[in-house]
């Protein structure tokens, strides 16, 4: 807890540095696109958010497989602190998406399979939230938790194949490993910085949510009464 | 490279584009959502944790 | 094999389990044209989404208490210190539900299907596709009520209702095919390898959850 806490203030201000910076120039500095006009300036607010909600429930699922195979107590609590806020990342990027929507499709909300599949990982995000609260703390409470997210896992590639496997009104993916970005580059280098940025501020937000989380479970214990 | 996109400060929050449409309320309401749900979230889990660590003490 | 068959006279006793279902099934199915005020050609396009959703819905209200009882008069506990594969129990037990719920079901919507649009042959393709969604339906919805069975409240099915969204993708998209005469081997494949891995998985998963909720 220690070191994380003497971290902490240089990842806060790190990140928060990056990723205002990233979004002034991208909201700025960058020219206007042909197609989309200057709504596609959007992007640097929607796919950040997108990437770190998959990724989120990623993490969540290691952690699941963690705690059910070494039954090590910091990975639920841990799974347990990144739901709330992979909750709040899909929200923003389905609002973003939504937005963005109206100047470039002219309707607010299509039923393609990549945004449904958002929906869905934002309702098992809240799903996850209420099963766990709704028994008292246990360790059966714990062990469900873990088998759910690893069940709900299911969605992940089918969000992210969605886009390959059928067409769709969503557009592929414009950064793959292995060609050429199809994004023009000046556009591209603060979509880099928006997403490491946004990857620094929602890292500081998940050590905060684990810290509650663990202060909450071990209220009992000696060491928490000297720390706080 | 670097050529500041909108001259003055009406046309940053219209961000009009070249077939004429402002583009500039969808954009700055992103912002805006976003800007509010992240310090939300930080002031939110700052307090709480203050008020357990009230109750503990 | 003697677990299969008790588990079949167990289901056929409670007569409310599984007659209930299949006639709310048949009510919303002939509902549906009587509440929708339609040309004959726009029913037939719309007619398979009703399938699907009455069929997901009469399986979720099916299987609302699969393990409730079992587990309310110590059967599950017997069953779970027993030397056999808990796991086998479960799968024989929804298997038991899927014949007596899920088939029916399954027969009904076919001749609804035929009588509504009126080709044998969208029946002859809709069948194996209802089969085995309906196995589908029930195994993800057991393990729905397996992980909220002390509470014995909803929240544990409703929590699982949003894994099976893709599945209805899927199943619009063969509906599409059937339509056009597309690709609907492969679908009907791609569903069987689903199933082939959900049956494989679930009851596992839901006797690790019994376990968990015995101690």
């Amino acid at each position: 807890m220690f070191q994380v806490n003497r971290a902490y203030p240089y990842i806060f201000y790190l990140s928060l540095i990056t990723y205002l910076l990233s979004i002034f120039w991208g909201l700025f500095l960058t020219p206007e696109d042909f197609v989309q006009g200057n709504s596609y300036r959007i992007i640097y607010l929607h796919v950040p958010a997108s990437f770190i909600s998959q990724s989120l429930y990623l993490a969540m699922a290691i952690a699941s497989a963690v705690y059910l195979i070494w039954k090590v107590k910091l990975s639920v609590y841990l799974v347990r602190s990144i739901a709330p806020i992979g909750a709040i990342t899909t929200f923003i990027a389905l609002i973003s998406g939504s937005i963005w929507g109206i100047p470039t499709w002219g309707t607010w909300w299509v039923w393609d399979a990549r945004i449904v599949s958002t929906l869905i990982l934002f309702i098992m995000y809240l799903g996850l939230i209420s099963l766990h609260d709704s028994f008292n703390n246990n360790e059966k409470a714990d062990k469900f938790l873990s088998i759910l997210v690893l069940v709900g896992s299911v969605n992940i590639p089918i969000i992210k194949m969605s886009v390959q496997w059928w067409s769709t009104l969503h557009q592929p993916a414009s950064i793959t490993l292995s060609e050429k970005p199809a994004i023009d580059l000046v556009m591209l280098y603060p979509l880099f910085g928006s997403i490491i940025g946004f990857t620094g501020l929602i890292t500081c937000l998940v050590i905060l949510s684990s810290k509650l989380q663990i202060i909450k479970r071990e209220k009992n214990k000696s060491w928490v009464k000297d720390y706080v | 490279m670097f050529n500041i996109e909108f001259n003055t400060l009406a046309e940053a929050l219209l961000m009009q584009s070249q077939n004429g449409q402002n583009h500039g309320i969808y954009v700055w309401s992103v912002v805006l959502i976003v800007t509010l749900c992240i310090s939300i979230s930080f002031i939110f889990y700052k307090y709480k944790i203050k008020e357990i660590s009230k109750k503990i003490k | 094999m003697q677990v299969i068959k008790f588990e079949f006279l167990k289901l056929l006793k409670k007569s409310r389990g599984w007659l209930g279902p299949i006639l709310v099934f048949i009510l919303i199915m002939i509902a549906y044209p009587l509440t929708v005020e339609v040309s004959d050609v726009e029913l037939r396009q719309s007619f398979f989404s009703i399938l699907w959703i009455a069929a997901l819905l009469v399986i979720m209200l099916a299987t609302e208490d699969i393990f409730l009882e079992d587990f309310n008069d110590g059967t599950l506990e017997q069953y779970a210190i027993l030397q056999k594969n808990l796991s086998f129990i479960i799968g024989s037990k929804v298997f038991v539900y899927w014949l007596v719920i899920g088939v029916p079901i399954s027969i009904i919507g076919t001749i609804f299907c035929v009588g509504t649009t009126s080709q044998t042959a969208f029946g002859y393709q809709i069948l194996p596709v209802l089969l085995v969604s309906t196995y589908i339906f029930m195994n993800v919805f057991s393990f729905g009520n397996a992980l909220s069975l002390t509470k014995g409240s909803v929240l544990g099915t409703l929590v699982t209702l949003p894994l099976l969204l893709p599945l209805l993708i899927i199943l619009g998209k063969v509906v599409v095919a059937i339509n056009f005469d597309l690709n609907y081997s492969g679908f009907l494949l791609l569903l069987l390898g689903i199933l082939s891995i959900i049956i494989m998985i679930i009851p596992m998963i839901i006797s690790y959850i019994i376990r968990a909720h015995l101690e």
